[in-house]
């Protein structure tokens, strides 16, 4: 017995000291890429994409300082900023407001509203964009921030999804008290499943916050132009495009600008990681 | 459920149900046939009960009903319901106002986008040309069918208030109690809250989405193509050209491009998000598991490492990764210093290469997040469930493979799918990363779409680079029969799945 | 503080399912009515209904003086404890029990002094600055209440507001929630599973199964005279004894036999006089139920007692101060499933038992139940709805329990022999049979009269003999009112008794008439919208009240489509110069009444006239005793 006892134990250490060794390989495999990123960013030499190594032979700023001096790229920064802001107030009300009716009133087009937005997402979403293209075109929209906020807001109520399936999780008995204590349907909107609701309105102004910075197809396609328009991904992309620049050594300069939009993203990130955790999971288990 | 089944070894089990399946489908398939005309039916009736609750207020309608056919709202206002009276009234004029100076001149030329684009005339005084615009079809066609829209809404707002009309003369008549305008602002923070809060969001859902969607299938229907761009051209009405030349039926040389073209791309984003999906879920889950293992510690400082990946805005470890996989990136080059190569690896230049390439970083990029989904899922395993497992005498594999991975499955199959349609429509993986390319040739010629493609970023480039209004909407109409096929079928059998479950 | 009165409720789901059937209840100020049943019985569903949760298909809910039913949960001015407490996570103790006074907007230092009040009665001020996650189920209870009762609510709800604790809290909570009862005035409505607590809490249980209402009554009187098997089995622990039996009656016994078992008891005739003759003829099974405390395994009582069982001890449960004993009255069988021969035997007298073991068991047969076998109806209802008789037919003479008498016109029939029905209300104090009252009792309001005649025994209700100037014991003249009476002969039916309730088929319908009114000097004509019922083509116009309880029950839409019946009396319809249209058909004459049978469109209706009439006739419904129901749903609505 005390044989077999001990046999199990040994097993037990090399199956964790397999387990270690793969999570640390793993964790190298998905560093090392950022970790390569932030050593370019800070190459002081000129050298084309192609040189041949990765640690600089020069450990210099110039990179930052060309990035915020001799590019536009402060400019893209602000817009996206904006953009970013802007369209999370929107979305997260509108969002709030879309899960809270789906969730807790009972109304003959529910059902069919439900279902005309799941098969309105089946939709690539950029088919319908030449369309709102020209909409926007029409009204003088196109190649202005405006516009950009405008449609990336119209359609944010297709996102209750996961919105919804928290507000499920609150007891309906809840909202029978407070009908009962006097509440109108508005006031336990406000005064009950909005407090409640914390964890989930986190959870989607960080999701709407980061959207726009990575969302590349729209932004590109409206802004396409006007260099002044650009979102960060639009203008960072319009370099690696340009064979010129890249030439002439922007590579260094995009590694530098990357780092400086991925550091509050990630900061953001790490800080709510908890209630995009707890989104993610919870969203994604309800059918 | 039938006891055989139950003797039955997993993979008899699985024949058993693939079999199933497709036994089942024609008796599916004859079901929603066989439902159809009753269904038919039932929109008659519901068809009929318009008209017939329009002809009751015609008959049984007072003056004052009566009046509110043609004046909207009138009898509302006449049994002092001031603020839904106005309302109605202030709708019909806007709408009156629209049609007479908007909309009409442009649905009377829906039906032939236009006659005359421009015309170049010469100013007789200064002597210098000019070019004068007339009719845009593009615009025509958005716009008659914004009227279409709302002349839809008109319609049924007429006959919402044909129907209250007679409502409110009824009460009056039964002496219940008429709703007052006071009344009617507190009900929209109660019993109609939903309208309150569903009337933003619904409106941004149609003027952004729907009608875009009409405006594209209408487009499909059309020429519109670099040749015929307005305002400079007209473009026409083409009937199903463009289908037919999607599908290869057309005659010319570029038809039977086109339509090859479309199989490979189809194929591709078939097999992409196959192995999209799949790789990163399985892989997900290892390493969640892995984490989760009893034993190891720092468990959150792993899964923090994983996470902070997720923060890095997708598109810069996209086009972060495009730079050091290209041929001269700098991968290529520290292997060609280093001599472990002698030629650049076409990670991104060669078709197969490519695609391997683009699972893989596929993977980079969407490990993190389903290794999140899983942990959560992990933990929520009731832990007495591994208990009587090993009571069982189940150890750690058997533990696995009849546990965790059927409550896994279980679990996320909306994840699946949702991960699966999301897959067939990944712009920013390809675009980024590759743009698509290398090209995709047939016979030597290089098509409109690159190996790399998928139906999504082939449609922009159709769009953007080539102009081909058209044939990309047929593409993007495609695009979504293909996805809502996948979804109706997934979802229909994890729907199926559950209901056996609640009668087990 | 205030009364809820429950008419013709109903609960019916979309897909025609009905929760709620048929719900009349008069809840008077400061009860404490318990709904009980088990899960899915409809009783939370009707206190749903009374909160304003749920809508109410068919009826009328009055809290107080107001109709109820279209209010919003808010303007009722109740307030309501649910099970799970219900309570708000992000506000603290203080701040949940303020939230409904702070919406009715009341100052600030009323609502200080009523939330400090409240928490005082329940014990709660030290938590009011707590969350309610920091406290215990029982505290969080006590929050709970202490919401609903700082509104001072006229009525309050409970919706199984114990079923989360613990046994022992349980137990605590239940007393102090009776104890808030007494001090509030208030009337409270509780629903439980659990018939302990509802025997224990309430001062009337509603006991509900399948959506019906099983009986509605003090908890004494649902444990000594359940209406039906259900209510016998479902109060009372460990559950009544139910044996499937046969009744025999010999000479004054009864012999009740069991079935699957030799065991036999007798009991005297005397016992079942209220019960139907045709359950005694040694055929037909019943169900004979017996408390596990009405079985005695005392010596003494087991020589005193006239019925006494063999029983097979299979097991014993040990409760400390008493024993269950578990048994069969089938040697064969075993005591361990229930089953119509298993037997549960409360004892105190510390017999050292053991299984197997063979023991006489004294049955106190005055605490006997019998239940109809298919209906599982009490077979001995407190108050019995007929007198069971043999009678013989003979020129035109009525001959039963030794008296003649005639029968009028419209009852005469040819000789025969066979089974007189005589409704306990069919007995009046004009006749000549000569009888005398032997006892009395009053239940629930109603008189029941035991009579002897000849040596029967008849029931009579509401017979007003001492009014009449007549005394126990002494004679009187007893007279037959030959409408309700019923005579089976060989299976047939060939006195049947006249139906006291006419239904018409009818129609809501909506009239336009134009009266002329003298305006200024001019004469104008103006339109008047008049509602009523259209029966057979005639036009009757419904009163505003009426009207509004049709437009009430089936919609505004709905009301003029729906079709409906009108009920109305025999005595309700009376003959005049116009109204509805019928044909006479045939006449009833019962001696000091007459009736008209006659046809309305296809429905046949009786009416009472005092001569003869022919040809056709009008008829006028008395409009203030009519009913009205919706034939679809079978939902009265009036």
């Amino acid at each position: 017995m005390a044989k077999k006892f001990k046999s199990k134990k040994g097993a037990e250490r090399v199956s964790l000291i397999v387990a270690y060794t793969v999570l640390i390989i793993i964790c190298l495999i998905w560093l090392i890429p950022f970790l390569m990123l932030i050593i370019l960013s800070f190459r002081g030499e000129q050298a084309g994409i192609s040189a041949d190594y990765l640690f600089p032979k020069q450990w210099s700023f110039n990179n930052y300082i060309k990035l915020f001096t001799e590019t536009k790229f402060l400019t893209w920064y602000g817009n996206t900023l904006l953009v970013s802001v802007v369209v999370t107030v929107f979305q997260t009300i509108i969002v709030l407001m879309t899960s809270y009716a789906l969730s807790r009133l009972r109304f003959k087009l529910r059902k069919p509203l439900m279902n005309l937005m799941l098969i309105l997402g089946m939709f690539p979403g950029f088919l319908s964009m030449t369309a709102v293209y020209f909409v926007l075109k029409e009204i003088n929209l196109t190649q202005n921030i405006v516009g950009l906020i405008l449609v990336y807001s119209a359609s944010s109520a297709m996102q209750y999804y996961i919105c919804k399936g928290f507000f499920d999780t609150i007891p309906k008995s809840l909202d029978e008290a407070a009908r009962i204590d006097g509440a109108s349907r508005h006031t336990v909107f406000l005064k009950i499943i909005l407090p409640l609701a914390k964890p989930i309105i986190i959870y989607t102004v960080l999701i709407a916050f980061i959207a726009p910075w990575g969302e590349f197809m729209f932004s590109s396609f409206m802004m396409k132009g006007d260099p002044d328009k650009f979102t960060v991904a639009v203008g960072m992309k319009s370099w690696l495009d340009n064979s010129t620049l890249m030439a002439e050594g922007y590579f260094t300069v995009f590694c530098a600008a990357a780092v400086v939009v991925s550091i509050p993203i990630t900061a953001l990130f790490i800080w709510l990681q908890r209630y995009y955790v707890e989104g993610v999971t919870g969203g994604s288990v309800k059918g | 459920m039938d006891l055989e089944y139950l003797k039955m070894s997993p993979l008899e089990k699985f024949w058993f149900n693939f079999k199933n399946f497709f036994k089942r489908l024609p008796l599916s398939f004859a079901a929603f046939f066989k439902a159809i005309p009753k269904k038919l039916y039932k929109l008659w009736l519901a068809f009929a009960g318009i008209f017939i609750n329009i002809g009751r207020s015609a008959k049984e309608g007072d003056w004052k009903t009566r009046t509110s056919f043609a004046v909207m709202g009138f009898g509302l206002i006449a049994r002092k319901q001031y603020l839904k009276g106005f309302l109605y009234l202030i709708f019909e004029v806007l709408f009156v106002l629209y049609m007479v100076f908007f909309g009409w001149k442009y649905l009377v030329k829906l039906g032939s986008l236009g006659e005359v684009a421009c015309k170049t005339v010469t100013d007789p005084l200064t002597g210098i040309e000019k070019t004068i615009y007339y009719d845009n079809s593009l615009l025509i066609l958005l716009y008659s069918l914004l009227t279409i829209f709302i002349a839809i809404a008109f319609v049924y707002m007429w006959y919402q208030n044909v129907k209250g009309n007679l409502l409110s003369q009824q009460f009056t008549e039964a002496h219940l109690r008429l709703p007052t305008s006071k009344d009617d602002i507190k009900s929209y923070a109660d019993e109609n809250y939903h309208k309150t809060l569903l009337s933003i969001p619904v409106l941004g859902l149609v003027v952004f989405t729907i009608l875009p969607i009409f405006f594209m299938i209408f487009i499909a229907f059309t020429n519109y193509d670099k040749a015929h761009q307005p305002p400079a051209q007209l473009f026409q009405w083409s009937g199903v050209d463009n289908f037919v030349t999607v599908l290869g039926g057309g005659i010319s040389a570029d038809s039977k491009v086109f339509a090859y073209t479309f199989g490979e791309v189809l194929l591709w984003t078939i097999v992409w998000a196959f192995f999209a999906t799949f790789t990163n879920y399985i892989l997900g889950m290892v390493v969640a598991i892995l984490i989760n293992k009893k034993g190891v510690k720092f468990k959150k400082l792993w899964r923090t490492i994983l996470v902070i990946t997720i923060a890095v805005p997708q598109f810069v470890s996209l086009m972060f990764m495009s730079q050091l996989l290209a041929d001269q990136g700098l991968i290529n080059s520290l292997l060609l210093k280093w001599g472990w190569i002698d030629k650049a690896i076409p990670f991104l230049t060669d078709g197969t290469f490519a695609r391997i390439t683009i699972i893989i970083v596929n993977i980079w990029i969407g490990i993190p997040y389903s290794m999140l989904i899983c942990t959560g899922i992990l933990m929520n395993i009731p832990t007495d469930l591994y208990e009587s497992a090993r009571m069982d005498g189940a150890g750690p594999i058997r533990a696995y493979m009849k546990i965790t991975l059927p409550y896994m499955l279980h679990v996320t199959t909306p994840y699946l799918i949702t991960q699966f349609i999301g897959n067939l429509n990944n712009f920013n993986v390809i675009f980024l990363l590759t743009g698509g390319n290398p090209p995709l040739e047939m016979d030597g010629f290089n098509t409109t779409a690159g190996e790399t493609d998928l139906l999504i970023t082939w449609l922009y480039k159709l769009t953007v680079t080539e102009n081909k209004y058209g044939l990309a909407s047929v593409i993007g109409i495609f695009t979504f029969v293909i996805v809502a096929a996948f979804s109706l079928i997934l979802y229909n059998r994890s729907k199926s799945v559950k209901n056996e479950e609640e009668f087990m | 503080m205030a009364d809820v009165s429950l008419k013709h409720i109903y609960k019916v789901y979309p897909n025609g399912t009905k929760a709620v059937n048929d719900f009349n209840m008069q809840i008077e100020d400061q009860e404490f009515i318990v709904f009980v049943g088990p899960s899915g019985c409809g009783k939370s569903t009707t206190l749903r209904m009374i909160a304003g949760l749920e809508d109410i298909s068919a009826g009328e809910l009055k809290i107080g003086e107001n109709i109820v039913n279209d209010m919003e949960p808010k303007d009722r001015d109740i307030a309501m404890v649910f099970q799970n407490y219900a309570l708000y996570p992000h506000m603290t103790v203080y701040e949940n029990i303020a939230f409904g006074l702070r919406l009715r907007k009341l100052p600030k230092d009323e609502i200080h002094k009523r939330v400090v009040e409240a928490a005082n009665i329940l014990g709660i001020t030290e938590y009011l600055n707590k969350k309610p996650k920091e406290m215990s189920g029982g505290q969080r209870q006590r929050v709970a209440l202490g919401r609903a009762i700082v509104r001072e609510p006229k009525v309050m709800l409970l919706d199984e507001p114990l079923s989360n604790l613990d046994a022992k809290l349980r137990t605590q909570m239940r007393a102090e929630i009776s104890k808030l009862h007494s001090k509030l005035k208030t009337t409270f409505i509780y629903v439980t599973h659990d018939q302990v607590e509802a025997m224990t809490m309430g001062t009337r249980i509603v006991v509900m199964k399948d959506g019906f209402v099983q009986q509605i009554d003090t908890p004494k009187n649902l444990y000594n005279y359940p209406a039906n098997k259900f209510v016998a089995g479902f109060i009372g622990t460990p559950q009544m004894n139910f044996f499937e039996a046969t009744l025999n009656k010999e000479g004054e016994n009864v012999i009740i036999k069991f079935e699957y078992s030799d065991a036999q008891i007798t009991v005297p005739y005397s016992m079942l006089y209220k019960a139907k003759p045709a359950y005694l003829d040694g055929k037909t099974k019943v169900y004979m139920g017996l408390r596990a405390e009405d079985i005695s395994l005392l010596p003494e009582d087991i020589k005193n007692s006239k019925a006494v069982v063999k029983v097979k001890v299979s097991h014993k449960e040990e409760l400390g101060s008493e024993t269950l004993v578990y048994g069969d009255i089938n040697m064969g069988g075993d005591g361990y499933v229930e089953s119509s021969t298993r037997v549960i035997i409360k004892d105190n007298s510390g017999r050292d038992l053991k299984a197997g073991d063979i023991v006489d068991v004294a049955w106190n047969i005055e605490k006997i139940h019998l239940f109809d076998y298919e209906n599982e109806q009490c077979v001995l209802p407190r108050i019995p709805e007929y007198n069971y008789l043999d009678c013989e037919i003979k020129n035109g003479k009525l001959c039963f329990a030794g008296c003649e008498i005639d029968l009028p016109e419209a009852v005469k029939c040819n000789d025969l022999k066979g089974d007189l029905l005589l409704p306990t209300d069919a007995l009046t104090l004009n006749g000549n049979l000569k009888a005398e009252v032997v006892s009395h009792e009053s239940i629930n309001g109603i008189n029941l009269s035991a009579l002897n005649m000849n040596g029967h025994r008849f029931y009579a209700v509401n017979l007003q003999y001492s009014e009449a100037g007549k005394t126990l014991n002494s004679p009187i003249n007893i007279g037959i009112d030959f409408k309700k009476i019923t005579v089976i002969s060989d299976g047939k039916t060939v006195i049947a008794p006249l139906s006291e309730l006419n239904k018409l088929n009818c129609k809501f319908v909506k009239r336009k008439e134009y009266e002329e009114v003298n305006v200024n000097g001019k004469i104008k004509r103006k339109k008047a919208i008049r509602f009523g019922f259209d029966v057979a083509g005639k036009f009757f116009e419904a009163s505003e009240d009426m009207s509004q309880k049709i437009f009430a029950a089936l919609g505004i839409k709905k009301a003029f489509t729906t079709p409906l019946n009108l009920e109305c009396g025999i005595y309700d319809l009376a003959i005049s110069e116009s109204g509805i249209p019928a044909k006479i058909e045939g006449y009833l004459d019962y001696g000091s009444e007459k009736f008209v049978k006659c046809s309305v469109g296809g429905s046949e209706v009786y009416v009472n006239t005092d001569g003869e009439i022919s040809g056709e006739i009008y008829l006028q419904p008395n409009f203030e005793k009519v009913g009205i129901v919706e034939i679809e749903r079978e939902i009265k609505i009036i």
